[in-house]
């Protein structure tokens, strides 16, 4: 390889070493006296580009001896970028070129290729200067070298800036703007590498690395970069003034333009980072390092302190996490958006939470209001069911979501500044506790396990006992209607013996889930809070079964979602005669069912809203028709409810059905696209 | 104190060389330059790689690991996910943000979590199992897809040549 390029270069040397000889030999030949020979010379052209490329040759000598001397070899990368730079460089000084040809002489020419050597010295020693924090080991060889190398490149570019400004003022604008401008440029790329080195210089001197050191180089290229902006659009301006657009400016003015935007951004980005870092996360103390295995994923050392703890509850070190969070605001481990993390635990997001909670329960009256449930008499007491309904759901639900958070960390924005609040707390609790006192509590029931399990939490009595209540209080939902459901299966088996509850609860949760109330880590030490995430089999368990149980719910509402389809299809058929109901409808109907279409429909509609008082308020619900529907169920002796509620509703049953019909279809589609399962895909 | 991506390398190739993951050899090409490193990767067994010995080179960025390294094999290849020119295409070496295919996902990309370790046993497992929904070689995933015999002929001939064999 150095042999080869020994023998390129040997051959070049020495073909111009015997061109010029020739040529000179021949003029002195000719003419026999050194005055007559130098005018022979350049009058002739021939000679001159031989005496052209004798004086490039010599030049690159000059140059690889310099680059031999500040450089020593040059690594790959280093060529490799010096070569692209180099050709955008003399692309841009040929257009310079077009626009001083009334200058063109071989000073000019001289000019500008020392001008592109010395901007080549310079593109090499920045990335010297950036080579200082990727190379094992620096010697003091680089440090004279980089040394030396800075300070010439700065004097002769403040010479040349000054040859430059002199020129100009006396002999006004001419090339040398160009020359002036080009090494002002310059000056402010050595002034940039200058301020690199010392950061390096500073940080190797130390042994831990310097934290605030990305800091000060962001902070030195905006200021460079902005210098460097100005510069350009000062230049530009002039030369539109002076003589044209500088189409050889302009790639570098837009990438002078890009970088100071660039800059900025990260300065910004950099800001948000170290602010989110010092308001939001907690300092990992001494303890939680010794209990984990204290190595910071992201630069793979220990970490002996300056540690800081994500709300996913990772922990990487400051630096570390400051030069992430400046490219993306997430956990490097589990990718949690750091900014979507409210900031505040308190305050408006509660508030926030109880508004969405007002508008989940106006959404009940609503449906009841709308013809949802027909006859007069009856409305009024289904909306009253309803409301127990509303009210129930915060029982079973409201005591889950609580419990449910530290685990949602994990994945979403929970905060750990955030933990279980008690009823009586806090704007979105508050909410909560209006609920359940309402008179007819269908939810006291669920209620009573809510406060078991957002008490013991509060209690700090441990986190185990808080989550076995929650489960306790969440699971039985399903189950608790199964009876309802199976009394309910030999009267209508729609489904299949996989589904067994034909009527599952709270028809509309699935739909509008409430949001998890937010908490409050005042009461709580991080301690409380590890420990409530819990790592032992037991809290893991209890995990696995609280998904099922959401899973279980999610199923559930699957069922009823082909249970209002079978509904729906028999609304269909309502009005075609009652006799082809029974044969043509797809989904077999028990054999106790012997009655019309529209008896069908009116007892399916006394038992929707009916079946959440069977699981939590069997009792204290007094309601007559209830009762008369709940024994309807028991026996599959349909023709008093059948009569009762037929008659009830025959004039508007048509109009009414069209619009419960239209709701069932809007309910469908929403319920298909949330739950994406395809399993009620074929129900319309 | 030297930058932090030069430690993180050093660390890296530390835990590389005491505890090397089964068919996977890699370290920097020389010491003095640790940000570019030459691997080594064997082909998983019982797949038409098997056997297969195949250097990959490893360029890392000033700024690793927060960017991630470009990996290229320094030999013949011929497979879905790797560019004619030897580049590799697999997701967790694109850095979030840059999608050169749009099939990726944001939670299977660059982060620094990911080392060279697993940047090797991902390329390993994509020998096993390519993904022809993002192919960055079409040839290799239509054949792969259509003509499954023809493409493990054309692999076990890839297999034999990166080992010095005459092709069968």
């Amino acid at each position: 390889m150095l042999r080869m390029w020994w023998a390129r270069w040997s051959i070049w040397i020495v073909g111009c070493a015997l061109a010029t000889a020739v040529v000179i030999g021949n003029a002195f030949y000719q003419k026999k006296q050194f005055y007559p020979t130098v005018v022979y010379i350049t009058k002739s052209k021939p000679s001159m580009v031989v005496m052209y490329g004798q004086a490039l040759l010599f030049v690159v000598i000059l140059g690889k001896l310099f680059r031999k001397l500040f450089f020593g070899q040059l690594r790959a990368a280093e060529f490799e970028h010096l070569v692209e730079r180099s050709w955008y460089a003399v692309t841009e000084t040929c257009l310079a070129f077009t626009v001083f040809r009334d200058d063109f002489s071989p000073k000019f020419l001289a000019l500008f290729t020392l001008l592109l050597f010395l901007k080549s010295f310079h593109w090499l020693a920045e990335e010297r200067v950036d080579y200082m924090e990727r190379s094992p080991v620096i010697t003091w060889v680089f440090h004279v070298r980089v040394l030396s190398l800075l300070s010439i490149l700065l004097l002769m570019d403040v010479y040349f800036v000054n040859v430059a400004y002199q020129s100009t003022i006396t002999k006004g604008a001419s090339v040398q703007l160009v020359f002036g401008f080009e090494y002002a440029i310059l000056t402010t790329i050595v002034l940039n590498t200058v301020a690199k080195y010392v950061f390096h210089v500073i940080d190797m001197q130390n042994d831990t690395p310097w934290e605030n050191k990305a800091v000060f180089v962001l902070h030195t290229e905006v200021i460079i970069g902005l210098f460097k902006v100005i510069l350009y659009v000062v230049f530009v301006m002039i030369m539109v003034r002076v003589y044209t657009l500088p189409l050889f400016a302009l790639r570098p003015t837009y990438l002078a333009l890009r970088a100071f935007k660039k800059a900025v951004n990260d300065v910004i980005m950099s800001r948000r980072a170290i602010n989110n870092m010092n308001n939001l996360y907690p300092d990992v103390t001494q303890e939680e390092l010794a209990a984990t295995d204290n190595v910071c994923i992201i630069c793979r050392e220990e970490m002996t302190g300056g540690a800081k703890k994500l709300p996913c509850n990772h922990i990487f070190h400051v630096s570390c996490l400051r030069s992430w969070f400046q490219r993306q605001q997430t956990c490097p481990t589990c990718r949690l958006n750091v900014l979507r993390v409210p900031a505040q635990p308190t305050g408006g997001a509660a508030g926030i939470q109880g508004g969405n909670f007002n508008a989940f329960i106006n959404q009940f009256p609503a449906f009841g209001g709308q013809g949802m449930f027909r006859g007069g008499q009856q409305q009024q007491q289904q909306q009253q069911q309803q409301q127990q309904q509303a009210a129930q759901p915060f029982g079973i639900w409201g005591g889950f979501p609580q419990q449910w958070i530290p685990q949602q960390q994990q994945q979403q924005a929970g905060a750990p500044q955030q933990q279980p609040m008690p009823p009586t707390r806090g704007g979105g609790a508050g909410e909560q506790n209006d609920l359940p006192q309402q008179p007819a509590a269908g939810g006291g029931d669920a209620q009573q396990r809510q406060q078991q399990g957002v008490d013991p939490t509060l209690g700090a009595r441990g986190p185990q006992i808080p989550w076995n209540n929650a489960f306790a209080a969440m699971a039985p939902p399903p189950f608790a209607f199964r009876p309802t459901g199976e009394s309910f299966g030999d009267f209508m088996t729609a489904g299949g013996p996989s589904t067994p509850f034909t009527f599952p609860p709270m028809p509309y949760i699935p739909l509008v889930p409430p949001p998890p109330p937010l908490l409050q880590t005042t009461g709580l030490s991080d301690d409380d809070l590890a420990r409530m995430e819990g790592v032992t089999r037991e809290n893991i368990e209890a995990r696995l079964r609280c998904l099922r149980n959401v899973q279980i719910l999610l199923d559930s509402a699957v069922v009823q979602m082909q249970q209002y389809s079978a509904i729906m299809s028999h609304l269909n058929l309502a009005t075609s005669p009652p006799t082809q109901s029974s044969t043509s409808v797809p989904s077999p109907e028990g054999p106790g069912f012997s009655g019309t279409s529209s008896a069908f429909q009116s007892s399916s509609q006394t038992k929707s809203p009916a079946a959440p008082v069977v699981v939590s308020q069997a009792e204290s619900s007094s309601s007559e028709k209830f009762k008369e529907a709940s024994t309807t169920d028991a026996t599959s002796s349909l023709p008093t409810t059948e009569t009762s509620t037929s008659s009830s509703s025959s004039v508007p049953l048509s109009e009414q059905d069209e619009l419960r019909k239209r709701r069932l279809q809007r309910f469908t589609t929403t319920t298909n696209q949330t739950q994406a399962s395809g399993q009620i895909g074929g129900d319309e | 104190m030297a930058g932090a991506a030069l430690r993180r390398l050093m660390a890296e190739y530390k835990q590389l060389t005491l505890n090397p993951p089964e068919g996977i050899l890699a370290g920097p090409v020389d010491e003095e330059n640790f940000f570019e490193w030459e691997a080594l990767i064997s082909g998983p067994e019982s797949t038409c790689f098997d056997g297969g010995v195949f250097p990959a080179k490893l360029v890392f960025p000033p700024d690793y690991p927060l960017s991630p390294p470009k990996m290229k094999f320094s030999c013949d290849m011929f497979h879905p996910n790797v560019y004619p020119d030897g580049r590799v295409c697999i997701s967790i070496l694109h850095a979030p943000g840059d999608d050169p295919t749009g099939y990726e996902s944001r939670s299977e990309r660059w982060s620094p979590v990911q080392s060279v370790e697993k940047i090797l046993l991902s390329v390993v497992s994509l020998l096993a199992e390519p993904n022809d929904e993002s192919p960055a070689c079409v040839d290799a995933a239509k054949m792969w897809r259509e003509n499954k015999p023809e493409f493990e002929r054309r692999a076990v001939r890839l297999v034999r040549y990166t080992l010095g064999l005459p092709p069968p």
